[in-house]
């Protein structure tokens, strides 16, 4: 959270993640380096350089492969939230890994064309009608252009300029690029001696990715079922007595977004579920200080108004409540970001 | 495709680029705060860092700066 831009929020935390991801990415480099120059019979060596190519694309794939893990990691259980803290430096090291991976591509192996080297990886396998055989540099090309937006869009700056959901859907462009990065080492690594390795390592982790993200929608849509009741405008979330004390339910209406209802002692809000700055779901996260807090990055919310303290600006979604018979009712249709409503009191008449 | 189809998308690409650096060295430098106004006193390094952003999203920032706000943001 920060009231002013800056070139990166460096907490303690931070500088630990960031240490890991570069001992991580180096360990990777020298493994997947001595591999390729040990594992390989006498007179068959590739280049020093060729084998930095596959070590450079294997170690962008494996981190998308990682960083897609996250998300629904996180949701399946609260131990990986750390991971997904300061997942942007994740992906803006895929981006320059991945980037320096089709740098040296075009060196390597179009550099010495005839042709200038750039056309020369569109055009230097044509056969863009087929299906086995399509050029799957088209396809690596188009997923580091991914990968370059949405690296270039990380900084915090470009969620207030383009909105949360915006951003959110340039974003979600992520699974664009691991389905082409997917098909990119199916058409080509995959072909190669070592194809059936290749082949079941992506494909392996392709399954994973879904599988993980199956399981966390599964989860999510079971306990959306549970809990809506929609009526006359106003929804049903429960007995108010079941809300853990500075904790949430999170309520879906017929229309529009989820729903965060808080109890705080005996009194109870509701605000929108995402979070301002990334989406994050502030009904998993609980009420500090008088403040909701996100569960992902720490934004903060004030329960009654959905205002960040100061000096902070943003703004959420705010919801009236009632409480009748010891049931916390809320109303379906939203008051502007950060409307002041009167929170329901247990206990109180309704 | 042939090197000319080729040639004509690196060319599309580099004046899509080229004049998205131009747009964002203009913006970086006099509109971040039309855009939002937490970028006020926004130090030179972070307007590097975010150059690169505007130089890809050019059209939307051009749509910003005219006055199109966040969905969010509307009234």
């Amino acid at each position: 959270m920060a009231a002013s831009f800056t070139l990166v929020g460096w907490n303690r935390f931070k500088r630990s993640y960031d240490v890991a991801l570069i001992a991580g990415i180096v360990l990777f480099f020298a493994a997947h380096v001595g591999a390729g120059i040990l594992g390989t019979p006498a007179g068959q060596a590739p280049s020093e350089l060729q084998v930095v190519i596959r070590a450079s694309g294997a170690a962008a794939f494996s981190l998308l492969t990682f960083i897609l893990c996250i998300g629904p990691l996180a949701r399946l259980t609260p131990r990986a939230l750390p991971l997904l803290y300061n997942r942007r430096h994740l992906g803006v090291a895929c981006f320059l890994i991945a980037l320096v991976h089709g740098a040296l591509v075009v060196l390597w192996y179009h550099g010495f064309s005839q042709v200038n080297a750039f056309i020369s990886l569109l055009v230097s396998n044509p056969r863009y009608d087929s299906f086995g055989g399509f050029p799957f540099e088209s396809l690596g090309l188009g997923a580091l252009l991914i990968l370059f937006v949405m690296a270039a869009t990380s900084h915090d700056f470009w969620n207030a300029v383009l909105g949360p959901r915006l951003w959110k859907a340039l974003h979600m462009g992520v699974y664009a690029a691991y389905g082409l990065l997917v098909a990119h080492v199916m058409l080509g690594a995959a072909q190669g001696e070592t194809g059936l390795v290749q082949a079941a390592l992506a494909g392996g982790s392709a399954l994973i990715v879904a599988g993980l993200h199956v399981a966390a929608g599964q989860r999510e849509a079971a306990r959306d079922g549970a809990a809506a009741d929609p009526g006359e405008g106003w929804l049903d979330a429960g007995l108010a007595a079941e809300i853990a004390d500075g904790r949430a339910v999170i309520i879906v209406p017929p229309e529009g977004e989820r729903i965060a209802v808080f109890r705080d002692g005996a009194k109870v809000y509701a605000v929108a579920n995402a979070c301002r700055h990334q989406g994050g779901p502030l009904g998993e996260g609980r009420i500090l200080d008088g403040c909701i807090v996100c569960p992902w990055h720490g934004f903060q919310y004030r329960p009654e108004d959905g205002c960040s303290p100061p000096p902070y600006t943003e703004k959420i979604q705010t919801y009236r409540t009632r409480i009748t018979e010891g049931r916390v009712f809320v109303e379906a249709a939203p008051q502007p970001p950060g409307t002041a409503i009167a929170p329901s009191v247990i206990g109180e008449a309704g | 495709m042939n090197a000319d189809m080729a040639a004509m998308i690196w060319l599309g690409l580099g004046v899509y680029l080229g004049l998205g650096l131009l747009i964002g060295l203009g913006v970086a430098a006099f509109g971040l705060t039309r855009l939002t106004p937490g970028a006020a006193h926004m130090p030179w390094r972070v307007r590097l860092l975010i150059l690169p952003g505007l130089t890809a999203l050019w059209p939307v920032v051009l749509l910003r700066l005219a006055g199109v706000r966040p969905k969010e943001d509307r009234p």
